[in-house]
């Protein structure tokens, strides 16, 4: 229901004034329980400590880059962490007396669970850190939150130390690692040059260059050699075919020069002898003779031919031309034979470089793999033996306590007043739910109710004429009976108000 | 028509005859209210005149005992000796509004709650007895609510037997006059529901109840007529009585109906005949005379628990 706040009071004075007992009934038992409550709540004291975290002010810009501060991030999760630990724990139920009867692991552990309930642990600013603890004597929640401190710095400073030691130990571990590594590639480095001694750089290029030289000789060599057979085949050819032409102009052209000569003595013979004369007779035979040593030689030379047996005359060798080529035909294969000495020789080397250069490739891979190795390994153990110093300082600033330190800024004090929920507090909250919870109750009623409270509503939201609004009519016997109630009502009020007052002062007084 | 009727027509009209009731008390009290000279003088002046008879007839009205204290207090009665009690302020104010709306005259107006217990006897009963408040003024309240009637309670005492208006509508040998009942109070008469509890809705469209309606409308310029009826959402003779009414009073209690029940009663009735709402029962706190608690705290605080 959508009131107007005019109305809001108007309804709200109706329906108290309605509901007048139930309202006073509430507030009276609101008031006792809150009073019984506050005279059976327990008294509760709490001792704070802070703790200064005074982290690398004048070592860290010093050590720039060279040391790391071991980083804290979130000091009050941390400190927790550390806290409720249960070493710290532990030591807290020793050192604080918990353990003066002997207890049983389980009633430990809640204990333990109640003092981390009772615990508060909030980051004050930056740099500063608040623990505090709540107990229900003074002189135990003073000690433990004074405990709390000194065990959390110490647990701190003991666990920074540790772990740039451990840190230390484990790039130590590495460098050391590392080393050995370091010398096995090179010991393989050494190894395998000393096994591979052409395969140095640059044997590369210098065996294609001896490779293409090996090869232009060749050419250069095959070339000459088919020069020079080419001429020997030449000369051959001259060399037998000059022999057949000087045979026959050698033989014949010497039989017929001699028949011709014999032919001309006969002639003149005849002249003046007859045909039986002797000389014409032996000239005669003598004519024959040369005839058929002509015919004789030319089957000679057919049959020569087709035998292809050249038969040389002396006559023919002891010709100068034919010596002039039996000389150059002789020289020609001396150079032949030379040359094909060289190009053998050309190619057996050829073939030298190119296993030479097979094996230098290979031995370059490895060797290049092995030099790898060996730098990598080389680079990172360096970096190792570099951060192995900067681990060996953050370790002393650690061992020195110069990183980060801790200063209880404000120890805890012994609590006198208790703190918490107090008497007065459940007093004056009381008093106020008293009023307020029956009050809140009706308007709520109200506020759920879809029925009409308020006539001036029927005429605002439905405009229908409203005629007037009829307040109850009281009779003289209702008002008394009313004014008895509301006198009742009043005592039962001043008296629970009374014994409120009362039971407070007697408090106060600590009587109670 | 015949000469004599034209001569006595012409009589009327000029004022020179006039229809003068009858002496006798009983007589007089149960005839119609004359239909008196009309034409011929200002109508403010008529109007004085038949207010001046009205008056003088209402006078004229035979009382009983006036009831005491006692029994106004516990029949929940308003009279005129409560002063500026909050209630009867009310009370003035819808009558009021009602003679606002109806001009002066006379008129039947029905009042009915939204729901049971709502509350509309009591506004019926008040209401009327604030119309007869005024000298001038007389009101008759008939209670129509068979089921759950309340005038028969302050009959109950007289130890006389008496007739009501199922009585009249069912019997025959009745007389208007033997229904209307002086309760005590001045200027005010009374129908009570009569002795049979159950009636059929169809009498209400009688044309006997129409009759007694009209006559008793007419016997008196003067007389509102306040008719209880039963709750709206629960008797279907709610409707049939709103017919013969000319004006309807709503009764919405107070923290008991929601806005659709008052909208969907006031559709029903219909905005023509819906006089207006009277939201009823607000619990405002009694006066308890604090201003003595200042004064004499000690005779305060006594008064308080006293019994």
């Amino acid at each position: 229901m959508n009131l107007q706040p005019e109305h809001r009071v108007k309804v709200l004075i109706n329906e108290v004034f309605s509901y007048r007992k139930a309202v006073v009934a509430v507030f009276v038992a609101v008031n006792l329980i809150a009073l019984g409550l506050g005279l059976v709540w327990p008294k509760g004291y709490t001792s704070s400590t802070t703790i200064l975290v005074d982290d690398k002010k004048i070592i860290q810009p010093l050590m720039q880059g060279a040391a790391v501060a071991t980083e804290v991030a979130d000091r009050a999760r941390l400190t927790r962490e550390v806290i409720f630990g249960r070493k710290i724990m532990n030591q807290i139920l020793e050192s604080v007396g918990w353990m003066k009867d002997k207890l049983s692991p389980e009633e430990q552990e809640k204990i333990i669970e109640r003092i981390r309930k009772k615990t508060n642990l909030t980051s004050v600013g930056k740099d500063i850190i608040k623990i505090e603890y709540s107990d229900d004597e003074a002189e135990r929640a003073f000690k433990t939150a004074k405990k709390f401190a000194e065990l959390f710095i110490a647990e701190s400073l003991g666990a920074k130390a540790a772990e740039s030691q451990a840190a230390f130990d484990f790039i130590d571990k590495q460098t050391e690692e590392y080393h050995d590594k370091l010398v096995k590639a090179e010991d393989q480095l050494k190894e395998f040059r000393s096994a591979n001694l052409d395969a140095r750089p640059g044997s590369d290029a210098d065996i294609s260059t001896r490779l293409s030289t090996l090869q232009s000789r060749i050419e250069q060599s095959s070339q000459d050699l088919k020069e020079a057979e080419v001429k020997k085949i030449s000369l051959e050819k001259q060399l037998s075919g000059e022999a057949e032409v000087a045979n026959v102009l050698s033989r014949e052209g010497q039989f017929r020069t001699r028949i011709a000569e014999l032919q001309s003595q006969l002639e003149t013979l005849r002249l003046s002898y007859l045909e039986t004369y002797p000389d014409i007779v032996r000239i005669k035979h003598q004519i024959e003779d040369l005839n058929e040593a002509i015919a004789d030689d030319r089957q000679k030379r057919s049959a020569a031919k087709a035998t292809g047996k050249v038969t040389v005359d002396d006559s023919v060798i002891n010709n100068p031309m034919y010596q002039q080529l039996r000389r150059e035909l002789s020289q020609t294969q001396i150079t032949i034979d030379t040359l094909n000495a060289r190009i053998g020789e050309a190619k057996r080397q050829l073939s030298q470089e190119l296993e030479r250069g097979k094996r230098v490739h290979g031995s370059e891979a490895t060797i290049s793999e092995l030099t790898r190795d060996y730098q990598v390994n080389r680079d990172i153990y360096q970096d190792l033996l570099k951060r192995r110093e900067n681990a060996r300082v953050s370790m002393n600033l650690d061992k020195e306590r110069q990183g980060l330190s801790f200063k209880i800024q404000e120890p805890a004090l012994l609590p006198l007043e208790p703190s918490g929920l107090r008497f007065l507090h459940f007093v004056i909250g009381g008093m106020l739910a008293g009023v307020l919870l029956p009050l809140g109750l009706i308007y709520a009623k109200l506020q759920v109710d879809p029925r009409i409270y308020i006539g001036q509503m029927i005429a605002d939201r439905h405009k229908l004429p409203l005629l007037a609004v009829v307040p109850h009519l009281w009779s003289p016997a209702e008002t008394q009976v009313v004014r008895r109630e509301i006198g009742w009502l009043s005592l039962t009020t001043t008296v629970s108000v009374a014994v409120i007052i009362t039971v407070s002062v007697l408090r106060f007084m600590k009587v109670i | 028509m015949s000469k004599i009727e034209k001569a006595l027509n012409k009589a009327k009209s000029t004022g020179s005859l006039r229809v003068i009731p009858s002496q006798n008390d009983r007589e007089r009290e149960d005839k119609p209210l004359a239909e008196t000279t009309r034409s011929n003088m200002p109508v403010a002046t008529i109007d004085i005149e038949q207010r001046a008879n009205a008056s003088e007839l209402i006078a004229r009205m035979r009382e009983i005992a006036p009831l005491d204290k006692h029994a106004l207090t516990q029949y929940r009665l308003i009279h005129p000796e409560m002063g500026e009690n909050s209630t009867v302020r009310a009370f003035r104010e819808i009558r009021t509004k009602v003679i606002q709306k109806t001009q002066g005259r006379n008129c039947v107006i029905m009042v009915t709650s939204v729901t049971s217990k709502g509350g509309s006897s009591f506004v019926s009963l008040n209401l009327s007895a604030a119309f007869a408040f005024d000298a001038g003024k007389t009101a008759l309240l008939m209670d129509c609510n068979f089921r759950n009637p309340f005038l028969h309670k302050m009959f109950n005492a007289r130890k006389e037997p008496y007739h009501g208006l199922t009585d009249y509508l069912e019997n025959p040998d009745i007389d208007i006059a033997d229904i209307i009942h002086p309760i005590g109070i001045e200027r005010l008469r009374v129908i009570p529901s009569g002795g049979q509890r159950e009636i059929p809705a169809e009498y209400f469209t009688s044309v006997k109840m129409r009759r007694l309606l009209e006559s008793i409308r007419q016997r008196y310029r003067e007389r509102y007529i306040v008719l209880d009826a039963p709750p709206m959402t629960e008797s279907a003779d709610t409707q049939i009585i709103a017919e013969l009414c000319d004006y309807v009073v709503l009764v919405v209690p107070y923290g008991k109906v929601s806005d659709a029940q008052v909208v969907n009663s006031a559709k029903a009735i219909g905005e023509k005949k819906l006089l207006g709402v009277v939201f009823n029962n607000e619990p405002v706190p009694p006066d308890l005379g604090w201003r003595i608690l200042f004064r004499n705290p000690l005779a305060f605080i006594a008064k308080a628990f006293k019994r």
